[in-house]
């Protein structure tokens, strides 16, 4: 086991691992954190496995932990590992099973105080009108070429369909729509298993939050991004059900089977990867992009059908509603992006594993409306707690390929939880909060807030070593779980 | 790996072990064939309550390929998870009547779904190995959930 000896103190909030530490390791493994979040990422196997995505062919600088570091399988979630095209990896195992798993965060032009009477309503109305938990399907059924539009354009797809608008696409990273996508990269398995999902929040950690913005850190950008003290927001978590789960299984099967063709050794087969440059490694990034593009997909409708139900719900009670997209990011997922590197600009594939983009101002990618103060970070915590929107910084290029925390992280699993925590319990204790939950009683207590590390702790981190700024915190009013 | 186990008894077919994130289970079995029968069953255990006393009038046909038991223990989990998700089913009986480092075949019974607990979204090979022991095999298998 790695102990803190074996760290050295490189910043406040910055330890690193050095590359002699284990001799198949290619650069350094870093870690942002406190010295309470280090030691608990100590306690489990997380930095072992942050070492072991530092062995992988082609991967440059160095390999990175965000303060909600915790275990996973493969590379820990948390992690953030960035390749080189020419001559590195995609490793599938590396961005999950959920591909592009994410948040999005909705602003209203509500006072959450006008809105709390009838937290209740609004709840029992979106718990019974979202699909979620397990094997529940949508009522958009896509196949065929319907099928391979969704997957190659994503939202826009939602769009075109009448589930959303133009100015959902320009605040949602990549337009929702993530380039490179190959529809016949994707197996007919995974298409069957995504033909009545879309439009469904799943269930395990994905949610709908409303919430109430009850502190406000930077007035200007909290302005640009519509954001005021006092005000109703809706944060949505989901993914890419059971078609992302299958394109990962699939390309991480055939990358089993083509590890020898290219010479790859590895510390762990979950992290089995293909050259970015070879047919596997392309038939990958070409079928994740079509997953990712899924869960995009999933996100507009599930959002389309909140605010629908947001609307009929509060139509009694406020003249003029309005319910805009913030933004949405992926946390699961990996892109290819430029950085410069000791005076070069290079291409290279960044897997973000639990971890957010953070693209600071003047960044091309970012909305014409944002463009001047950075990209919008969501950072949503624990049921009990609360959730921060975040800015991205111009210094996360050169400290963490543009990366910053995904939430809180977990501390207990899921197991330990259930034997500490009774849903039913949970549910008083959580209403005496003033929090509204709803949600199957069993999948409540596995993420109760004890599971969870403490958000503010991790945020301040992100904040002070400058990989995203605080803009606003947030707290639940309601929370649906899947 | 140094996961501690929360309930060991004797003669079981698996157990629960901590993992911060994901979902680990020790699976046991006295030949392979009972091991990955078994692996099986822990899986759907976790899925659905009570699978012990489920009828099982589905019965489906199963082949999956590998390149050495620990991949074909992967793929043969990962496929049950496909038919529950694409088919709604729930499997609680695992016949296996092939079984060879690279390939299985086997016939599942189940059910329409019933009694959900929980996802689970994939098998892993984190930490994968198929050990021999002295009562037969084991393997500890990492599901993210």
């Amino acid at each position: 086991m790695v102990s803190k000896k074996d760290l050295n103190r490189i910043e406040e909030y910055l330890w690193e691992i050095p590359a002699d530490y284990r001799s198949d390791m290619r650069v350094p493994a870093r870690i942002y954190a406190d010295n309470d979040l280090l030691e608990a990422a100590l306690q489990d196997r997380s930095v072992e496995q942050l070492i072991n995505t530092a062995c992988l062919p082609g991967v440059v600088k160095y390999t990175l932990a965000m303060p909600d570091i915790h275990q996973g399988y493969g590379p820990p979630i948390g992690g953030v590992a960035a390749m080189n095209v020419k001559d590195g990896v995609v490793s599938p195992g590396a961005v999950g099973y959920d591909i592009n798993c994410g948040v999005r965060l909705l602003r209203t032009n509500l006072e959450a105080e006008r809105v709390k009477p009838l937290m209740a309503e609004i709840m029992d109305a979106l718990y019974h009108g979202v699909p979620s938990g397990v094997g529940r399907g949508g009522d958009v059924r896509v196949s065929g070429k319907d099928m391979d539009d969704v997957l190659e354009q994503g939202a826009a797809w939602a769009v075109k369909k009448g589930y959303g608008t133009k100015e959902d696409l320009e605040h949602t990273e990549e337009q929702g729509s993530l380039a490179g996508a190959r529809a016949s990269a994707v197996s007919r398995k995974a298409k069957d298993r995504g033909n009545d999902q879309l439009g469904t929040l799943g269930s395990g950690n994905h949610f709908i939050e409303v919430g109430e913005v009850v502190e406000v850190y930077d007035q200007e950008v909290a302005e640009k991004f519509g954001v005021f003290l006092g005000q109703l927001v809706v944060w949505i978590h989901s993914g890419s059900r059971g078609l992302g789960h299958q394109v990962c299984d699939d390309y991480i099967k055939r990358m089993q089977g083509s590890l020898s063709k290219y010479g790859i050794r590895l510390p762990d087969r979950e992290l089995v990867c293909a050259p970015v440059d070879s047919p596997e490694g392309q038939d990958y990034m070409a079928a994740m992009a079509c997953a990712a593009n899924y869960a995009w997909a999933n996100r507009q409708l599930l959002m389309h059908r909140v605010r629908t139900i947001l609307d009929q719900v509060l139509a009694p009670h406020f003249k003029g509603r309005s319910f805009e997209l913030i933004y949405d990011v992926a946390h699961n997922i990996a892109k290819i992006e430029e950085f410069t590197i000791n005076g070069r600009t290079i291409k290279v594939v960044v897997h973000r594993k639990g971890a957010t983009r953070s693209f600071g101002p003047g960044h091309p990618a970012l909305p014409a409306d944002y463009r001047s103060v950075g990209q919008p970070v969501l950072v949503p915590g624990d049921m009990g707690t609360a959730s921060y929107l975040l800015v991205g910084t111009a210094e996360a290029a050169d400290k963490s390929f543009a990366s910053t925390c995904h939430g809180a992280g977990r501390v207990l699993s899921r197991h330990a939880v259930m034997k500490q925590v009774r849903g039913e319990e949970l549910q008083q204790r959580l209403a005496q909060q003033g929090i509204t939950i709803r949600g199957p009683m069993k999948g409540l207590a596995e993420e109760a807030p004890e599971a969870y590390k403490d958000i503010d702790r991790v945020v301040h981190v992100v904040h002070e070593a400058g990989l995203a700024r605080k803009v606003a915190k947030m707290v639940p009013l309601g929370v649906m779980k899947g | 790996m140094t996961l501690n186990p929360i309930q060991p008894t004797s003669r079981q077919r698996y157990e629960q072990l901590e993992h911060t994130a994901d979902l680990a289970l020790r699976i046991y079995g006295q030949d392979l064939r009972e091991l990955f029968a078994n692996a099986a069953f822990a899986m759907f255990s976790q899925l659905a309550e009570d699978i012990e006393h489920m009828a099982t009038p589905i019965s489906r046909q199963v082949a999956v390929e590998g390149i050495d038991y620990e991949s074909l223990l992967v793929n043969w989990l990962n496929e049950l998870l496909y038919l529950h998700d694409a088919k709604r089913e729930i499997y609680a009986a695992f016949d296996i009547h092939e079984l060879s480092p690279y390939q299985l075949k086997a016939t599942v019974r189940g059910d329409r779904n019933q009694n959900i607990r929980s996802i689970i979204k994939g098998a892993t090979y984190h930490g994968l190995a198929i050990v021999q022991t002295a009562e037969g095999y084991t393997a500890t298998i990492i599901f993210d959930v």
